[in-house]
């Protein structure tokens, strides 16, 4: 299947004096795997309703594989959804409810069966045509789902949280299923979800969406290392944030000339983020760039602090420690080194790393 | 592991004693019968199915007496050449009245209420909602009112239709529109709209995604409400009798009521037996009805978003 290209262009949606999709304007690739990252209420799963047709856009245009389709009925989009709780017809069987579609591309008696049983082998469920959706584990029934949109060979599939039902076992085998069979078949995905994980793992871009609208886009690792905003650092997972004030802009691009801050009364250097920022800003740093030392007198991009709690994670363990300019920062350590078995109260130095922090404009956070 | 506990140190496994006696209690609670309750139950239902029971036999005695059992026989329902609801002709076309008007007003108050349904849950708007309110006003509202009001309606304004049969079905259908516009209405709301979006995701146009999913979704509460109203007009007496020109209008409910009333004695059991009859026909309609609703809604029973009309249809 070639095709599958999707231009958003300014797509807005307003549901009364409410602006649920803000001038929304993204480009996905055909054959790639886009996900719409955001917490709930940011506008991603309405502006998955406006492609496949369910919801009418207020402004804006939708173009699929160049032909705008931004005002046509669902059932004239080569565009086809997996609903969040599968919407599979209770009153038909697995194989009548992936042929349903069928019916509708005139396609032969022959034709049919043979697109049934391929669609049904693609997700493993030949053996179960006779069984009844409500027969089915929630895993099953979301294979029939699958199953039921792949058999019509859209050019662009679009998945409205498909794992949010699973538990979280059965979420993480799905995962991968998921993103064998899109590269499998290269069909579009157009992935809504608000599990950062999920988005991270799967897709080949993200879009990072707030309040209606985009706030970042690109590959899972450049959206993870690099948010654009504090917002998006503290969304993508757990990130630790601290008030600075830049004394010295350093120059972008350079890692030889990073910015220098002060946190309270500690001096800092970061090379990461919009190091020629003034005033005051946003540092943020991830748990497992900050390294814990024994105590010792303090040093570049050091601060020393008091060990507050640990908490064993299993492949590692959370050290909170609060530092001496009045904020908790969280660190992970190695369940084998020195940091994961000392106890609340022992005082620490605390190492950021001048690569590891980035420096983030405070306004632009939401 | 830190510290000591201040709990008294007790072997795991063996509840302290105050423990165990609260369960034991509870236990008692829980299995004993509350009797009291049982039986005003048990006193209730003997005291509203005796007379009904009594009724019922005495369509059997052999005798004409409604209060002295002479024998068993068929007579008031077949053996009496004059009198049996077989032979005796007000008898007879009374039980085909009624059924015609169960049929009529089934066949056009379903499909319309059903129509209404939908309309109103797509509107949604408060208009919608009044709309929604009106309906169920018809099931506070006194039928007396509703049947007299209708009555002066056909006799004084709207006198092209005749009382009869016309003006039964009529009356009947906007009485019992509720049932289907508010069942249907409900399992609308628990269905919700993704299954009609799949369809048309999937190709359908507006019309064959209700044609193919929602009507097939929403058959169990049609069909519930059919039995409903089916049932509901073998009971009807008030709008029936208003509204009934003379006795080949009759239905059972008015026949059994004037002659019960006014009549002679001498046929008195073929009453009992037409009452029989009516009282057969509902039950066995309910019946019916509950075990198809059973039947279509199987596969839903076992989830835990099971679309419960119980309450309604007795299940």
């Amino acid at each position: 299947m070639t095709g599958g290209t999707v231009t958003l262009n300014n797509l807005t949606k307003r549901f009364g004096s409410e602006c649920a999709v803000d001038g929304v304007s993204a480009e996905v690739a055909a054959g790639e795997f886009f996900a719409l990252l955001g917490p709930s209420g940011c506008g991603k799963t309405t502006t998955l309703r406006m492609l496949a047709g369910f919801e009418d856009p207020t402004k804006g245009q939708i173009i699929l594989d160049g032909e705008e389709v931004t005002h046509l009925p669902p059932n004239k989009r080569k565009v086809n959804t997996v609903f969040q709780h599968y919407a599979l017809f209770p009153f038909l069987d697995v194989r009548a409810n992936v042929a349903f579609g069928l019916r509708y591309q005139h396609c032969s008696k022959r034709e049919l069966d043979q697109r049934v049983g391929e669609a049904l082998e693609l997700v493993e469920l030949g053996d179960y045509k006779r069984r009844k959706p409500a027969q089915l584990s929630g895993g099953q029934q979301q294979r029939v789902a699958l199953a039921r949109a792949l058999v019509l060979r859209p050019s662009v599939l679009l998945l409205d949280e498909p794992l949010g039902a699973l538990d979280a076992r059965m979420r993480r085998t799905l995962q991968i299923e998921l993103k064998v069979l899109q590269e499998r078949v290269g069909i579009t995905f157009i992935y809504v979800t608000h599990d950062q994980g999920e988005a991270l793992t799967m897709s080949d871009r993200v879009a990072v969406m707030a309040n209606g609208r985009i706030v970042q886009v690109g590959s899972p690792r450049s959206v993870y290392d690099e948010p654009a905003d504090a917002w998006v650092a503290d969304f993508l997972g757990v990130s630790n944030l601290m008030d600075a004030v830049v004394r010295m802009p350093g120059i972008p691009g350079n890692r030889e000339r990073p910015c220098t801050l002060t946190v309270g009364s500690f001096e800092l250097e970061a090379s990461g983020g919009t190091v020629d920022a003034a005033g005051k800003v946003r540092l943020a740093i991830r748990p497992e760039r900050v390294s814990l030392h024994e105590y010792q007198e303090s040093a570049a991009n050091r601060i020393p602090g008091i060990i507050e709690r640990t908490v064993f994670l299993g492949s590692t363990t959370q050290v909170i420690v609060h530092l001496a300019v009045g904020v908790a920062i969280q660190a992970l350590a190695d369940n084998t080194s020195e940091a994961a078995s000392w106890a609340a109260g022992t005082p620490v130095q605390v190492c950021l790393p001048a690569d590891g922090l980035r420096v983030l404009p405070i306004d632009q956070a939401s | 592991m830190t510290g000591t506990s201040l709990a008294p140190a007790t072997a795991p496994g063996i509840a302290p004693p105050w423990v165990s006696r609260t369960r034991r209690f509870d236990r008692i609670r829980r299995l004993r019968r509350p009797s009291l309750l049982c039986g005003f139950v048990w006193l209730y239902l003997l005291w509203s199915l005796a007379p009904v029971a009594l009724a019922i036999l005495f369509s059997f005695n052999s005798g004409s007496s409604v209060n002295e059992w002479q024998g068993f026989s068929m007579r008031w329902y077949t053996g009496d050449p004059e009198y049996s609801v077989l032979h005796d002709p007000a008898l007879h076309a009374a039980v085909i009245q009624t059924v015609r008007l169960a049929v009529l007003t089934t066949v056009i108050a379903i499909p319309v209420g059903v129509l209404f349904a939908i309309g109103v849950h797509r509107w949604r708007s408060r208009q919608a909602s009044a709309w929604t309110f009106l309906m169920l006003l018809a099931f506070v509202m006194p039928e007396l009112i509703f049947g007299v009001g209708i009555f002066l309606l056909f006799t004084n304004l709207f006198t092209i239709v005749r009382l009869g049969t016309t003006a039964q079905v009529l009356a009947l259908v906007a009485w019992n529109i509720s049932w289907p516009a508010v069942i249907v209405r409900a399992r609308l709301q628990s269905i919700g709209d993704e299954y009609e979006e799949a369809a048309k995701d999937l190709g359908a146009s507006a019309i064959g995604a209700v044609r193919r999913v929602l009507l097939p979704m929403l058959f169990p509460a049609v069909f519930a409400s059919a039995v409903l109203v089916f049932a509901g007009v073998i009971d009807d007496f008030v709008i029936v009798d208003l509204l009934s020109s003379n006795a080949q209008t009759q239905p059972m409910s008015v026949i059994i009521y004037t002659l019960g009333a006014h009549g002679g004695s001498a046929d008195a059991p073929a009453l009992n037996a037409l009452a029989t009859v009516m009282f057969v026909m509902s039950i066995v309609t309910v019946a019916a009805g509950w075990c198809v609703y059973r039947l279509l809604t199987r596969g839903e029973r076992d989830r835990s978003e099971k679309i419960s009309l119980g309450p309604l249809t007795g299940g």
